[in-house]
């Protein structure tokens, strides 16, 4: 479903990425972790070409999509995002935070794109919160519509940035049970956290990252419970400690 | 009940009132203005008949300057738009390279001298100057004076509203952008459908400040021979030889006009404001300083 093939990206003379390479199967969640500065985020946004990268291939569904001839918009209706701080569009309620990218980029019409919305935020268990603003909900609320949003477009794999930490920890717990969920439903995710639990409990595959190249992958239990590498070791070491 | 606690109280009952507090506001200027009017009159500086005699002199002088500021001021609305995202983003890519570098250097520099040459320069000099060449460009048209002037406050205020602009479409964080790009939104609906809303949400306040200010500068029309509100303010002064009447009525059809205007403004975007976005600021509490506290807010609302 998403494969990417030795991306490097540089940002002046930050070597950010350095050869990265991974693949996602249609319906797998992989969980990106590693310390900060990795360059897991970079990646996350090489995906769905925020960043474009400059060396290296992004496929997804057989296509190349880092092509000129392909425009990056196209790429972003097929691959969802969600952003560590939720970045809903503050001058929007939740219902029109979820409808704008079926009315303004699926062209869909009102009615159509409000009964969508609707069914969306009754998905994530907001729809008794239609009407507010992103001001006027909690974190963990916002990160909700913030997904619903993702999921409006019915993307082929959604993508997460650090979901979970900006929140407050009261709040961690809807976002992940509502990842969780949809995990289970068969979405294709990659997850880019810190929260081990979800990792270990809902990850297909775990992939470590540290200077920006994948040190170690594997499925959760050869991650956590039997890392390889020395930086893994130290890494998981810190994080389960 | 003391002073002090009765003027609390007041206070208190008043805070979310807004439409009471400007109509006490208007109230008391109207009467601190009768009140130096009824003064002078009394002590025979001012003459009640004249002011009776000649009250509706002013109307249609009222109307010309009107229609200069409200067309000036929308023409460079929307003149600013364009200018203003230049402003706001050609930097950005003048540090990218390639063919829209090049594009957009002279772009910028053009816009932003122009910025600099208006703010720079009193209105005063750029009236003339327009003045002068129009004048001989179109010699003895009569009606050269008006649209001249005219021209004149567009170029000033295109401007100021440029700069109005760029600081709205840069206070748009750029989370918002990429939010939008990332649900796949082309780059001129982003700007369509979230840079410009939240821009002009934030800077609704500092237009109605331009369009105040630029009303107030119509007034220089009056030195290229616009028949505008201080031109015949003038004429009745000089020509019936009752200036300070003349200058007493001028004043009070500029506050009829402004201030009923920026408290509807004000008023208006109060009541469309959105939770949490821009100056999201209402006072509480009586004192020397006021606390601050988010609108709109639930309690426990906010994590």
């Amino acid at each position: 479903m998403i494969t990417v093939q030795n991306v490097h990206k540089w940002f002046g003379d930050l070597h950010v990425l350095k050869g990265v390479s991974l693949q996602v199967n249609k319906g797998d969640a992989l969980v990106v972790i590693g310390p900060s500065g990795s360059g897991k985020s970079t990646l996350l946004r090489c995906i769905n070409l925020l960043v474009q990268p400059d060396e290296g291939d992004i496929i997804i569904d057989g296509v190349k999509v880092n092509d000129p001839r392909i425009r990056p918009e196209w790429v972003r209706q097929q691959v969802g995002m969600v952003f560590q701080s939720f970045n809903l569009f503050t001058h929007l309620n939740a219902l029109e935070n979820v409808m704008i990218g079926l009315r303004k980029v699926k062209r869909m019409d009102r009615a159509g794109a409000e009964r969508m919305a609707r069914f969306e935020l009754e998905r994530v268990g907001l729809a008794d919160k239609a009407d507010a603003y992103p001001a006027q909900l909690s974190g963990g609320q916002q990160q909700r519509v913030a997904i619903a949003r993702a999921l409006a477009l019915n993307p082929k794999a959604v993508l997460f940035d650090e979901p979970t930490s900006a929140l407050d920890p009261e709040f961690i717990r809807e976002v992940l049970d509502v990842m969780t969920k949809l995990a289970e439903e068969g979405m294709t995710m990659v997850v880019v956290t810190h929260e081990m639990g979800f990792a270990h409990n809902v990850a297909d595959r775990v992939l470590f990252m540290a200077d920006g190249v994948v040190v170690e992958e594997g499925t959760p239990d050869e991650v956590f419970d039997r890392p390889q590498k020395e930086r893994t070791q130290a890494f998981v070491g810190k994080i389960l400690g | 009940m003391g002073l002090k606690a009765a003027a609390k109280e007041i206070w208190t009952r008043l805070e979310d009132r807004p439409v009471l507090r400007s109509a006490i506001a208007i109230g008391g200027l109207l009467g601190l203005g009768l009140a130096l009017v009824l003064g002078l009159a009394a002590v025979g500086i001012v003459s009640l008949r004249f002011l009776a005699d000649n009250a509706t002199f002013l109307a249609v002088p009222a109307l010309t300057s009107l229609s200069a500021t409200l067309l000036s001021f929308a023409i460079g609305f929307a003149g600013a738009i364009p200018m203003g995202l230049v402003r706001a983003f050609a930097p950005r890519i003048l540090r990218g390279e390639g063919w829209r570098r090049a594009a957009f250097a002279p772009l910028y520099g053009a816009v932003t001298s122009y910025v600099e040459a208006i703010r720079g320069t009193p209105a005063f000099v750029q009236i003339f100057l327009v003045a002068q060449v129009s004048g001989l460009i179109f010699p003895g048209n009569p009606n050269i004076p008006f649209w001249g002037g005219t021209l004149a406050l567009t170029i000033n205020t295109l401007g100021y509203q440029t700069e109005v602009f760029r600081a709205g479409f840069q206070s748009v964080g750029q989370s918002q952008v990429e939010a939008a790009k990332s649900i796949g939104m082309r780059p001129v609906q982003v700007f369509l459908h979230i840079t410009l809303p939240q821009g002009l949400r934030l800077i609704t306040l500092p237009l109605v400040n331009e369009w105040v200010g630029l009303f107030k500068a119509s007034a220089l029309l009056a030195y290229v021979a616009v028949p505008e509100l201080l031109w015949a303010a003038s004429y009745l002064g000089n020509n019936r030889s009752h200036p300070i009447e003349a200058f007493i009525m001028v004043s009070s059809v500029y506050l009829a006009i402004i201030v009923p205007l920026s408290k509807a403004v004000g008023w208006w975007e109060r009541k469309h404001r959105i939770p949490g976005l821009g100056v999201a600021e209402r006072t509480v509490g009586v004192g020397r300083r006021r606390a601050v506290v988010a609108a709109g807010t639930p309690a426990g609302g906010l994590d």
